[in-house]
Protein backbone atom coordinates (compact mmCIF):
# COMPACT_ATOMS: atom_id res chain seq x y z
CA UNK A 1 0.00 0.00 0.00
CA UNK A 2 1.32 3.61 -0.94
CA UNK A 3 1.54 5.72 1.78
CA UNK A 4 -0.10 9.27 0.94
CA UNK A 5 1.13 12.77 2.21
CA UNK A 6 -2.00 12.97 5.09
CA UNK A 7 -0.95 9.35 6.40
CA UNK A 8 2.49 10.31 6.60
CA UNK A 9 1.34 13.92 7.91
CA UNK A 10 -1.86 13.04 10.71
CA UNK A 11 0.81 9.55 11.90
CA UNK A 12 3.46 12.23 12.33
CA UNK A 13 1.07 14.67 14.34
CA UNK A 14 0.63 11.65 16.95
CA UNK A 15 4.56 11.39 16.97
CA UNK A 16 5.42 14.76 17.48
CA UNK A 17 2.77 15.05 20.14
CA UNK A 18 4.31 12.17 21.72
CA UNK A 19 8.69 12.52 21.85
CA UNK A 20 7.82 16.29 22.40
CA UNK A 21 5.16 16.34 24.60
CA UNK A 22 6.60 13.35 26.80
CA UNK A 23 8.87 10.97 27.98
CA UNK A 24 11.16 10.85 31.39
CA UNK A 25 12.65 14.47 31.78
CA UNK A 26 15.94 14.62 32.59
CA UNK A 27 16.70 17.19 35.60
CA UNK A 28 20.68 18.26 35.95
CA UNK A 29 23.06 18.28 33.06
CA UNK A 30 21.57 18.11 30.05
CA UNK A 31 21.61 19.85 26.67
CA UNK A 32 17.88 19.36 25.02
CA UNK A 33 18.61 19.38 20.88
CA UNK A 34 15.44 20.51 20.31
CA UNK A 35 15.46 24.18 20.84
CA UNK A 36 12.76 25.32 19.54
CA UNK A 37 9.54 23.76 21.02
CA UNK A 38 11.01 22.56 24.09
CA UNK A 39 12.35 25.96 24.78
CA UNK A 40 8.44 27.87 24.19
CA UNK A 41 7.59 25.19 26.75
CA UNK A 42 10.68 25.50 29.34
CA UNK A 43 10.39 29.22 28.96
CA UNK A 44 6.78 29.62 29.41
CA UNK A 45 6.96 27.33 32.58
CA UNK A 46 9.82 29.50 33.54
CA UNK A 47 7.76 32.86 33.07
CA UNK A 48 4.94 31.33 35.06
CA UNK A 49 6.73 29.82 37.72
CA UNK A 50 8.52 33.08 38.72
CA UNK A 51 5.65 34.94 38.50
CA UNK A 52 4.09 32.32 40.78
CA UNK A 53 6.67 32.34 43.17
CA UNK A 54 7.23 36.44 43.17
CA UNK A 55 3.80 36.47 43.91
CA UNK A 56 3.78 34.31 46.92
CA UNK A 57 6.75 36.42 48.58
CA UNK A 58 5.10 39.65 47.66
CA UNK A 59 7.62 40.83 45.91
CA UNK A 60 5.02 42.44 43.07
CA UNK A 61 4.13 45.87 43.28
CA UNK A 62 0.05 45.67 43.84
CA UNK A 63 -1.80 47.66 41.22
CA UNK A 64 -3.31 50.14 42.30
CA UNK A 65 -1.63 50.58 45.77
CA UNK A 66 -0.63 53.98 47.04
CA UNK A 67 3.02 53.49 47.75
CA UNK B 1 27.88 13.87 24.09
CA UNK B 2 24.84 10.71 24.00
CA UNK B 3 21.24 11.15 23.09
CA UNK B 4 19.39 9.01 25.78
CA UNK B 5 16.41 6.93 24.08
CA UNK B 6 14.92 4.92 27.22
CA UNK B 7 14.98 3.81 30.57
CA UNK B 8 14.78 -0.28 30.70
CA UNK B 9 15.06 -2.80 33.61
CA UNK B 10 18.65 -3.86 34.24
CA UNK B 11 19.36 -6.89 33.42
CA UNK B 12 17.39 -7.14 30.34
CA UNK B 13 17.06 -8.26 27.12
CA UNK B 14 20.17 -8.24 24.21
CA UNK B 15 20.18 -4.61 22.71
CA UNK B 16 19.05 -4.59 19.21
CA UNK B 17 22.08 -4.01 16.39
CA UNK B 18 20.72 -0.50 15.64
CA UNK B 19 22.34 2.85 15.86
CA UNK B 20 25.36 1.77 17.65
CA UNK B 21 23.17 1.50 21.57
CA UNK B 22 24.64 0.77 24.45
CA UNK B 23 23.67 1.02 28.24
CA UNK B 24 24.48 2.38 31.43
CA UNK B 25 23.61 0.45 34.09
CA UNK B 26 23.02 0.49 37.93
CA UNK B 27 21.91 -2.40 39.71
CA UNK B 28 17.98 -2.51 38.73
CA UNK B 29 18.02 -0.41 35.69
CA UNK B 30 19.62 0.63 32.34
CA UNK B 31 19.61 4.04 30.52
CA UNK B 32 19.68 2.98 26.60
CA UNK B 33 22.25 5.83 24.85
CA UNK B 34 23.62 6.12 21.73
CA UNK B 35 26.30 8.51 20.71
CA UNK B 36 24.06 11.97 19.55
CA UNK B 37 24.30 13.12 15.93
CA UNK B 38 24.10 16.70 15.01
CA UNK B 39 21.80 18.07 12.17
CA UNK B 40 18.41 19.92 11.75
CA UNK B 41 15.53 18.18 13.03
CA UNK B 42 13.20 16.73 10.66
CA UNK B 43 10.60 14.72 10.19
CA UNK B 44 12.45 11.40 9.17
CA UNK B 45 14.37 12.28 12.17
CA UNK B 46 11.81 11.64 14.40
CA UNK B 47 10.71 8.75 12.78
CA UNK B 48 14.04 6.96 13.00
CA UNK B 49 13.83 7.93 16.82
CA UNK B 50 10.90 6.53 16.99
CA UNK B 51 11.81 3.57 15.11
CA UNK B 52 14.65 2.49 17.66
CA UNK B 53 12.45 2.71 20.43
CA UNK B 54 9.55 0.64 19.05
CA UNK B 55 12.50 -1.87 17.87
CA UNK B 56 13.26 -2.08 22.03
CA UNK B 57 9.87 -2.19 23.06
CA UNK B 58 9.05 -5.39 21.00
CA UNK B 59 10.56 -7.63 23.72
CA UNK B 60 10.87 -4.83 26.72
CA UNK B 61 9.30 -2.91 28.93
CA UNK B 62 10.45 0.95 28.74
CA UNK B 63 10.10 4.22 29.92
CA UNK B 64 11.08 6.66 26.82
CA UNK B 65 13.20 9.64 27.66
CA UNK B 66 11.66 12.98 26.62
CA UNK B 67 13.50 13.53 22.92
CA UNK B 68 16.64 15.03 22.81
CA UNK B 69 17.40 14.76 25.40
CA UNK B 70 21.61 14.86 25.65
CA UNK B 71 24.24 14.02 28.56
CA UNK B 72 27.83 14.27 28.59
CA UNK B 73 28.54 10.52 28.95
CA UNK B 74 27.95 7.75 29.93
CA UNK B 75 28.84 8.34 33.90
CA UNK B 76 26.11 11.38 33.50
CA UNK B 77 23.49 8.79 32.22
CA UNK B 78 24.46 6.36 35.15
CA UNK B 79 24.16 8.71 37.56
CA UNK B 80 20.77 10.37 36.63
CA UNK B 81 19.84 6.56 37.25
CA UNK B 82 21.38 6.58 40.77
CA UNK B 83 19.59 9.75 41.91
CA UNK B 84 16.20 8.89 40.58
CA UNK B 85 15.93 5.35 41.03
CA UNK B 86 13.05 5.05 43.36
CA UNK B 87 10.72 7.10 40.84
CA UNK B 88 11.94 5.92 38.05
CA UNK B 89 11.49 1.93 39.02
CA UNK B 90 8.33 2.78 39.98
CA UNK B 91 7.35 4.47 36.11
CA UNK B 92 8.41 1.91 35.48
CA UNK B 93 6.26 -0.33 37.26
CA UNK B 94 3.26 1.53 35.58
CA UNK B 95 3.83 1.02 32.44
CA UNK B 96 4.85 -2.58 32.60
CA UNK B 97 2.64 -4.91 29.95
CA UNK B 98 1.20 -1.52 28.36
CA UNK B 99 1.34 0.38 25.55
CA UNK B 100 0.36 3.41 24.53
CA UNK B 101 -2.66 4.69 21.70
CA UNK B 102 -3.95 8.06 20.52
CA UNK B 103 -6.91 8.68 20.05
CA UNK B 104 -7.92 12.55 18.46
CA UNK B 105 -11.85 13.01 17.69
CA UNK B 106 -13.08 15.64 15.27
CA UNK B 107 -16.41 16.90 14.60
CA UNK B 108 -18.11 16.90 11.23
CA UNK B 109 -19.47 19.26 9.15
CA UNK B 110 -19.59 23.18 9.61
CA UNK B 111 -18.05 24.51 12.71
CA UNK B 112 -20.87 27.03 14.68
CA UNK B 113 -19.46 30.58 13.73
CA UNK B 114 -20.95 33.07 15.53
CA UNK B 115 -20.06 35.44 12.75
CA UNK B 116 -22.02 33.49 9.98
CA UNK B 117 -25.03 33.43 12.28
CA UNK B 118 -28.32 35.01 10.40
CA UNK B 119 -28.94 36.20 13.77
CA UNK B 120 -26.49 38.69 15.38
CA UNK B 121 -26.16 38.27 19.39
CA UNK B 122 -26.91 41.63 20.43
CA UNK B 123 -27.66 40.69 24.06
CA UNK B 124 -25.05 39.76 26.78
CA UNK B 125 -26.99 37.38 28.20
CA UNK B 126 -27.77 35.32 25.00
CA UNK B 127 -24.13 35.60 24.27
CA UNK B 128 -23.62 33.79 27.46
CA UNK B 129 -26.24 31.42 26.92
CA UNK B 130 -25.27 30.07 23.06
CA UNK B 131 -21.58 29.45 24.53
CA UNK B 132 -22.73 27.79 27.67
CA UNK B 133 -24.95 25.80 25.33
CA UNK B 134 -22.05 24.55 22.59
CA UNK B 135 -19.89 23.85 25.43
CA UNK B 136 -22.12 21.95 26.99
CA UNK B 137 -22.88 19.92 23.95
CA UNK B 138 -19.15 19.66 23.20
CA UNK B 139 -18.61 18.43 26.52
CA UNK B 140 -20.93 15.62 26.33
CA UNK B 141 -19.72 14.11 22.76
CA UNK B 142 -16.13 14.30 23.94
CA UNK B 143 -17.47 12.46 26.92
CA UNK B 144 -19.36 9.83 25.18
CA UNK B 145 -16.25 8.63 23.62
CA UNK B 146 -13.49 9.46 26.30
CA UNK B 147 -15.31 7.36 28.87
CA UNK B 148 -15.71 4.14 27.24
CA UNK B 149 -12.87 4.34 26.35
CA UNK B 150 -10.86 5.51 29.86
CA UNK B 151 -13.05 2.27 31.25
CA UNK B 152 -11.05 -0.05 28.68
CA UNK B 153 -7.22 1.84 29.61
CA UNK B 154 -5.36 1.33 32.51
CA UNK B 155 -5.01 5.23 32.56
CA UNK B 156 -5.07 8.10 30.60
CA UNK B 157 -4.13 11.96 29.44
CA UNK B 158 -6.15 14.23 27.79
CA UNK B 159 -4.46 17.12 26.00
CA UNK B 160 -5.54 20.40 25.15
CA UNK B 161 -6.55 20.24 21.30
CA UNK B 162 -4.72 22.38 19.21
CA UNK B 163 -7.48 22.70 16.06
CA UNK B 164 -10.47 24.24 16.22
CA UNK B 165 -13.14 21.35 15.66
CA UNK B 166 -11.21 19.00 17.55
CA UNK B 167 -13.08 17.44 20.41
CA UNK B 168 -10.85 15.19 22.38
CA UNK B 169 -6.81 14.43 21.75
CA UNK B 170 -5.70 11.49 24.47
CA UNK B 171 -3.27 8.95 25.12
CA UNK B 172 -4.27 6.04 26.60
CA UNK B 173 -2.44 3.23 28.34
CA UNK B 174 -3.58 -0.36 27.33
CA UNK B 175 -2.24 -3.29 28.21
CA UNK B 176 -0.52 -5.56 25.36
CA UNK B 177 -2.45 -8.09 25.29
CA UNK B 178 -5.88 -5.60 25.05
CA UNK B 179 -5.07 -3.84 22.06
CA UNK B 180 -7.30 -5.77 19.51
CA UNK B 181 -9.98 -5.18 22.20
CA UNK B 182 -9.73 -1.72 22.20
CA UNK B 183 -9.38 -1.07 18.38
CA UNK B 184 -12.61 -2.64 18.78
CA UNK B 185 -14.35 -0.44 21.12
CA UNK B 186 -12.96 2.61 18.89
CA UNK B 187 -14.89 1.52 16.01
CA UNK B 188 -18.05 0.60 17.76
CA UNK B 189 -17.96 4.56 19.17
CA UNK B 190 -17.32 5.49 15.78
CA UNK B 191 -20.01 3.58 14.28
CA UNK B 192 -22.36 4.95 17.53
CA UNK B 193 -21.73 8.86 16.85
CA UNK B 194 -21.69 9.31 13.02
CA UNK B 195 -20.89 13.12 13.90
CA UNK B 196 -17.77 12.57 15.22
CA UNK B 197 -14.83 11.44 13.16
CA UNK B 198 -12.01 8.88 15.07
CA UNK B 199 -8.95 8.00 14.73
CA UNK B 200 -6.45 5.84 16.83
CA UNK B 201 -2.85 5.49 16.46
CA UNK B 202 -0.31 3.44 18.12
CA UNK B 203 1.09 1.36 19.89
CA UNK B 204 3.15 3.69 21.02
CA UNK B 205 6.20 3.58 23.64
CA UNK B 206 4.23 5.07 26.84
CA UNK B 207 5.47 8.62 26.30
CA UNK B 208 2.50 10.33 28.08
CA UNK B 209 2.55 8.58 31.21
CA UNK B 210 6.41 8.07 31.36
CA UNK B 211 6.27 10.27 34.33
CA UNK B 212 3.55 11.35 37.08
CA UNK C 1 3.86 4.69 9.59
CA UNK C 2 0.73 4.15 7.84
CA UNK C 3 0.81 0.92 9.88
CA UNK C 4 0.63 3.28 13.17
CA UNK C 5 -3.36 3.73 12.14
CA UNK C 6 -5.27 1.18 14.23
CA UNK C 7 -8.55 2.56 13.22
CA UNK C 8 -9.21 6.14 10.64
CA UNK C 9 -11.44 7.53 9.18
CA UNK C 10 -11.69 7.11 4.89
CA UNK C 11 -10.91 10.55 4.91
CA UNK C 12 -7.76 11.49 6.68
CA UNK C 13 -7.18 14.66 5.54
CA UNK C 14 -9.21 16.51 8.35
CA UNK C 15 -6.80 15.26 10.99
CA UNK C 16 -3.77 16.16 8.96
CA UNK C 17 -4.56 19.98 9.23
CA UNK C 18 -2.73 21.22 11.95
CA UNK C 19 1.08 20.40 11.05
CA UNK C 20 1.28 23.30 8.78
CA UNK C 21 1.91 24.95 11.64
CA UNK C 22 4.21 21.99 13.72
CA UNK C 23 6.44 21.71 10.86
CA UNK C 24 6.97 25.76 11.13
CA UNK C 25 7.80 25.29 14.61
CA UNK C 26 10.50 22.56 13.98
CA UNK C 27 11.79 24.52 11.75
CA UNK C 28 11.62 28.73 12.88
CA UNK C 29 14.89 28.36 15.21
CA UNK C 30 16.32 28.53 11.31
CA UNK C 31 13.65 31.29 10.14
CA UNK C 32 13.18 33.25 12.83
CA UNK C 33 14.95 36.82 12.22
CA UNK C 34 14.04 40.26 13.59
CA UNK C 35 11.26 40.82 11.18
CA UNK C 36 9.57 37.84 12.72
CA UNK C 37 10.25 38.80 16.19
CA UNK C 38 7.43 41.37 16.67
CA UNK C 39 4.92 38.87 15.28
CA UNK C 40 6.15 36.32 18.02
CA UNK C 41 6.65 38.51 20.74
CA UNK C 42 2.49 39.47 19.70
CA UNK C 43 1.35 35.76 19.25
CA UNK C 44 3.15 35.16 22.97
CA UNK C 45 1.63 37.69 24.78
CA UNK C 46 -1.91 37.68 22.93
CA UNK C 47 -1.82 33.68 23.91
CA UNK C 48 -1.98 34.49 27.61
CA UNK C 49 -4.46 37.22 27.46
CA UNK C 50 -6.41 34.59 25.12
CA UNK C 51 -5.95 32.30 27.81
CA UNK C 52 -7.20 34.38 30.50
CA UNK C 53 -10.39 35.22 28.54
CA UNK C 54 -11.30 31.92 28.14
CA UNK C 55 -10.79 31.15 31.80
CA UNK C 56 -12.89 34.18 33.10
CA UNK C 57 -15.38 33.61 30.27
CA UNK C 58 -15.73 29.48 32.13
CA UNK C 59 -15.46 31.03 35.42
CA UNK C 60 -18.51 33.63 34.11
CA UNK C 61 -20.62 30.29 32.66
CA UNK C 62 -20.27 28.26 36.11
CA UNK C 63 -21.29 31.40 38.35
CA UNK C 64 -24.42 31.57 36.10
CA UNK C 65 -24.67 27.96 36.52
CA UNK C 66 -24.75 28.31 40.42
CA UNK C 67 -27.33 31.15 39.69
CA UNK C 68 -25.68 33.27 42.18
CA UNK C 69 -25.66 36.25 39.47
CA UNK C 70 -28.41 38.78 39.16
CA UNK C 71 -30.18 39.17 35.76
CA UNK C 72 -28.46 42.37 35.46
CA UNK C 73 -24.92 41.10 35.79
CA UNK C 74 -25.18 38.33 33.65
CA UNK C 75 -26.34 41.21 30.95
CA UNK C 76 -23.68 43.30 31.70
CA UNK C 77 -20.85 40.00 32.07
CA UNK C 78 -22.01 38.96 28.27
CA UNK C 79 -21.39 42.25 27.07
CA UNK C 80 -18.01 42.41 27.94
CA UNK C 81 -17.04 39.29 26.87
CA UNK C 82 -18.72 39.73 23.31
CA UNK C 83 -16.83 43.00 23.76
CA UNK C 84 -13.62 41.11 24.43
CA UNK C 85 -14.14 38.46 22.12
CA UNK C 86 -14.43 41.20 19.56
CA UNK C 87 -11.12 43.03 20.12
CA UNK C 88 -9.30 40.33 20.62
CA UNK C 89 -10.07 39.20 17.27
CA UNK C 90 -8.84 42.74 15.60
CA UNK C 91 -5.85 42.36 17.08
CA UNK C 92 -5.78 38.60 15.69
CA UNK C 93 -6.29 40.34 12.45
CA UNK C 94 -4.02 42.87 13.04
CA UNK C 95 -0.58 40.58 13.64
CA UNK C 96 -2.07 38.07 10.70
CA UNK C 97 -2.51 35.20 13.60
CA UNK C 98 -5.51 32.44 13.48
CA UNK C 99 -7.09 31.15 16.10
CA UNK C 100 -4.89 28.17 16.08
CA UNK C 101 -1.78 30.24 16.41
CA UNK C 102 -3.10 31.04 19.97
CA UNK C 103 -4.31 27.42 20.40
CA UNK C 104 -1.10 25.49 19.94
CA UNK C 105 0.72 27.32 22.56
CA UNK C 106 -1.71 26.53 24.92
CA UNK C 107 -0.88 23.23 25.65
CA UNK C 108 1.99 23.77 27.72
CA UNK C 109 0.02 26.07 29.67
CA UNK C 110 -2.60 24.14 29.45
CA UNK C 111 -0.86 21.32 31.56
CA UNK C 112 0.13 24.34 34.16
CA UNK C 113 -3.54 24.81 35.28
Amino acid sequence: MTTTIAERDVALIDLIDRLLGGGVVIAGDITLAVADVDLVYVQLRALIASVATANEKNVLPRLGSAS
Amino acid sequence: MIELYAVVDHPGPRLPTLARLRTAATTRLAAIYAPADDGEISPERLWRHEEIVEALMQDRDLLPVRYGTRLDDERAATRFLTDREEPLVSALDDVRGAVELAVRVLRTGERPDARSRPDPVTSGAEYLRRKAGSAAAERSATLAVHEPLSAAARRDVRRPSSVTGELLRAAYLVDRNRVDEFVSLVARLQDANPALRLLCTGPWPPYSFAER
Amino acid sequence: MSDKFLHRPAELDPFATALPRLDDALSRRVNSGPENVERGLAQLVLTIVELLRQLMERQALRRIDDRTLSEDEVERLGQTFMALAERMDELRHEFGLDPEDLNLNLGPLGNLL
